[in-house]
């Protein structure tokens, strides 16, 4: 941020594929402006000098016209020096402004004291972590006031509007931690819009994305399966209100009993979410299509426990034997299968 | 006071001030007279309270940014709101039309007074009401939306924002009234037969920027009152102004963009006139030149959109409004050349408005060079927002409009208060000005190229090299304008003028005694 900047350099560290279409045509600016102004304040002092009054009462010349070659030379010049800064930054402005297909798409939330950073596989960070040489679309909006992510040494300065999505994207060329900020004030909270762009290479970039792929660290079991409910999409056909809509509400679910299409009763319990998930169309409760899909190779074990004890959390009968830690791997899937009154509802998911 | 003599003074006598100077004195006289000269004093005694109080919050920033870590970031930004509000609205664009610029278009026409000498009166009421308003909302609660008061931070901002938006409203009007009254007496009190092209560089400048107050004075006043209806309406959709911020950030650049150009026009009409009365010949180029600053009216009603390149405007409108912005550079060269040929075999004088004028050159020059990387699509979208604008900014301020605001001064001083002052201090004053100014925003200017945001001034972590240079300039530039300041002031205890035309000038004000009566040539031709 501020502390990072330095005299020995008009431009930050160059750290993205952006820096091609602005660096060059900078210093391009900068040595025609420089030349320019030298020229003319340079001029300016000298004809101070050369024409200075040598007696009080001395006059000046008369106004005669002015000489059509400087003046062509001259006119020539900032012509000239408008259309390079103009068009030289043209093809910078179309390459920041189109992300390229297939980017690795990052959704920026941005709200006074931070940015949240949604990654594709839900993963949500105060901090923007990306892999080398990987082509990273930002789709910004922002959540109360409007805001800005500026990262220098990537060359990505966006703001973010309220009501309005704007995009920025990048290709990092080298690994290492980029300070990102918000140049445009928000009130409450300005003060902790600093945040980081952290680039790393493939392997821990793949690493990382393993790391957060985990999603039991850090979250208890029911928090765990609020996740699922949300990242399988489950929340399509069944709501948590009681309502119903495809499939049967998840509220007042685990514990109660319901009937079949083909008369038979049956309780939710953790065997029958079990299969409900692994195989939903086997049994299908009164009411309702056998539609689900089946999530048999998608959801692990662990997660179909995290979702069995979230459902409890969701139900006035519900809590039962289950405990609200991670330890249990296999909450009891034999029995679950084997269970002959499981005549199989349409469970949720 | 006849044409041409010396004013009754007697040196060292006080209150026999002469020419318009001498009528009635005591405040009631002053603050209910429509003289144009009186009013021009008065606008250039508040422009200077606004231009000192604007410094004083700059000075509590800098002293921030050099580590004082002790300070809410609220009132940082509090600060950092009426900072930019007084040094924009109430000086950079009063800064010369309301002061030289009243005071000299009648006698650059060749008339008595103002078309309409009350509203005159009139924009300094507005103006000094609208200073007295902003002043009282930071007593009640100061504002902290910042000085562009984005939509939706302004509309629960906590602070006193009605107050301001009303002192807001009156200084769109004073602003307006400006324009009107400038239009209307150039069209309608030229001296007899003195056609458009007759006209002095300086007339023709605030001619021109007359229509851009004109419009972004009623624009502003109109837009405020929108804002604060919003606000007002709780932010409930009444006004729509909430449902895109985008909106009014439109609005308030389509006032604030000309807002440079209206200040730096009448600027390069100054200095003008300066290096005409310096270098003792007419004016080079005379129709280039008013043919440039026709082209920079022009560019300056159409370049608002290049400050919102970056910020949700699509690229191809930014790249219309860039391709605007990069012609800006073509008039500037234009009347720089023609400045440089009316220096080329004149008989220049080195004198203090020399130096100033140097100044402004200078400034000028790089404000407008800045305003090419602005203009360059990729280059201006990475450094939009950052401290790189609000240093052009600055530039304007403190580098163009307040260089030539001092070439002015000292080159029309006598003709002004009658007064001599002590060219040695001025000089002195200069250099330091010069020197400071320069070492205080090229490490900005760097700051905001590596990335550093414009509203981030305040918000550094600790002393940075870049910081304690800029900082060591605006000391070094805060004691050089005290010295000019205080000069000018201390010619009360000075010399008395001698004559009507100490330059050897040939424009109409020279004809009249210095100071000049009070109906300017009225007054001569009937006596």
């Amino acid at each position: 941020m501020i502390g990072t900047a330095n005299i020995s350099s008009w431009l930050p560290e160059a750290a993205s594929t952006h820096a091609r279409g602005v660096d060059g045509v900078f210093y391009g600016i900068y040595a025609a402006a420089t030349i320019a102004l030298l020229l003319g304040a340079g001029l300016a002092v000298v004809y101070f000098r050369l024409y200075k009054r040598r007696d009080k009462d001395q006059l000046g010349g008369v106004s005669s016209g002015l000489n059509r070659y400087f003046l062509t030379l001259w006119v020539l010049g900032a012509v000239g020096l408008a259309w390079f800064s103009f068009t030289a930054g043209i093809p910078g402005l179309v390459d920041q402004s189109v992300a390229p297909y297939g980017a690795y798409r990052v959704e920026v939330s941005a709200h006074q004291g931070g940015w949240d950073f949604i990654y594709p596989n839900g993963h949500v960070a105060d901090t923007l972590t990306v892999q080398v040489g990987q082509p990273v679309e930002l789709v910004m909006t922002s959540a109360d006031v409007t805001h800005s992510l500026s990262v220098p040494a990537l060359r990505v300065n966006q703001a973010i509007l309220p009501g309005r999505i704007t995009g920025a994207w990048f290709t990092a060329t080298k690994p290492g931690v980029y300070d990102a900020h918000s140049n445009i004030y928000s009130g409450e909270g300005f003060a902790d819009m600093v945040s980081a762009v952290v680039v790393l290479d493939e392997s821990g970039f793949t690493a990382w994305l393993v790391d957060v792929e985990d999603i039991f660290a850090g979250r208890t079991l029911p928090e765990v399966g609020e996740l699922l409910y949300t990242r399988l999409g489950c929340m399509a056909c069944h709501t948590l209100t009681g309502a119903k809509l495809v499939g049967h509400s998840l509220k007042d679910l685990y514990g109660f009993e319901f009937k079949t299409v083909d008369g038979q009763t049956y309780t939710v319990d953790d065997a029958h979410v079990r299969q409900s998930l692994l195989d939903p169309n086997a049994s299908v409760q009164e009411g309702f299509q056998p539609v689900m899909t089946p999530f048999a190779g998608i959801v692990d074990d662990q997660e179909i426990e995290a979702i069995t004890v979230w459902l409890g959390t969701l139900s006035s009968k519900g809590g039962l034997e289950e405990t609200a830690t991670a330890e249990a791997a296999e909450p009891a899937p034999e029995s679950a299968s084997g269970d002959p009154e499981v005549s199989g509802e349409q469970e949720e998911h | 006071m006849s044409n041409g003599t010396t004013p009754a003074a007697t040196p060292g006598a006080t209150g026999s001030l002469g020419g318009y100077l001498g009528g009635p004195g005591g405040m009631g006289a002053w603050f209910s007279s429509v003289d144009h000269k009186r009013i021009a004093l008065m606008f250039l005694g508040w422009t200077m309270v606004a231009l000192l109080m604007g410094t004083i919050f700059g000075i509590l920033l800098t002293a921030r940014s050099l580590g004082g870590r002790g300070m809410d970031p609220r009132f940082v930004f509090e600060t950092l709101t009426y900072h930019r509000m007084l040094l924009v609205f109430m000086f950079l664009v009063p800064a010369i039309p309301s002061t030289l610029g009243f005071f000299l278009l009648p006698l650059h026409l060749g008339t008595s007074n103002m078309i309409f000498p009350a509203m005159a009166r009139c924009s300094l009421r507005f103006y000094v009401t609208g200073l007295v308003l902003l002043l009282v909302s930071l007593v009640i609660a100061p504002v902290g939306t910042g000085w562009t008061m984005d939509v939706p931070v302004s509309l629960t901002d906590p602070g006193a924002f009605g107050v301001l938006a009303v002192g807001l409203v009156f200084m769109g009007l004073s602003w307006f009234l400006t324009g009107l009254n400038i239009i209307v007496t150039v069209h309608h009190r030229r001296a007899a037969g003195m056609g458009f092209f007759d006209m002095s560089v300086l007339a023709w400048s605030l001619y021109l920027s007359a229509y851009l107050l004109l419009a972004a004075g009623l624009v502003f006043a109109i837009v405020m009152v929108y804002l604060w209806g919003s606000r007002l309406a709780g932010g409930k959709g009444v006004f729509g102004l909430e449902s895109d911020p985008l909106l009014w950030k439109n609005y308030f650049w389509f006032v604030t963009t000309p807002a440079a150009f209206f200040a730096l026009i009448p600027a390069v009409g100054v200095v003008t006139e300066v290096v005409s009365g310096l270098a003792r010949k007419a004016v080079s180029g005379y129709r280039m030149l008013v043919g440039s600053l026709i082209a920079l009216t022009a560019l300056g009603s159409v370049t608002w959109g290049l400050n919102l390149a970056g910020q949700g405007q699509d690229p191809a409108t930014s790249l219309v409004f860039a391709a605007f912005s990069s012609l800006i550079v073509i008039p500037a060269a234009l009347i720089l050349y023609s400045w440089l040929a009316t220096l080329f075999d004149g008989a220049v004088s080195t004198a203090v408005p020399g130096l100033f004028v140097v100044a402004f050159i200078l400034h000028a020059g790089i404000a407008t060079l800045m305003s090419l990387f602005l203009a360059s699509p990729a280059v201006g979208s990475f450094l939009g927002t950052t401290m790189f604008t609000s240093t052009l900014l600055d530039y304007l301020i403190w580098g163009g409009v307040l260089s030539a605001l001092f070439a002015g001064l000292h080159f029309w001083w006598s003709k002004l208060v009658g007064l001599e002052y002590q060219e040695g201090i001025a000089r002195l004053g200069g250099v330091l000005y010069l020197v400071g100014i320069n070492l205080a925003l090229i490490p900005r200017m760097m700051m905001g190229s590596q990335g550093v945001g414009a509203d981030m001034l305040a918000f550094v972590p600790g002393p940075t090299m870049l910081g304690e240079l800029s900082a060591l300039g605006w000391l070094i530039m805060f004691s050089g304008f005290g010295l000019i300041v205080s000069n000018l002031f201390a010619s009360t205890w000075g010399k008395r003028t001698a004559t009507a035309d100490p330059w050897g000038a040939t424009t109409l004000e020279w004809t009249v005694g210095s100071p000049p009566p009070v109906g300017n040539f009225e007054e001569s031709v009937g006596g």
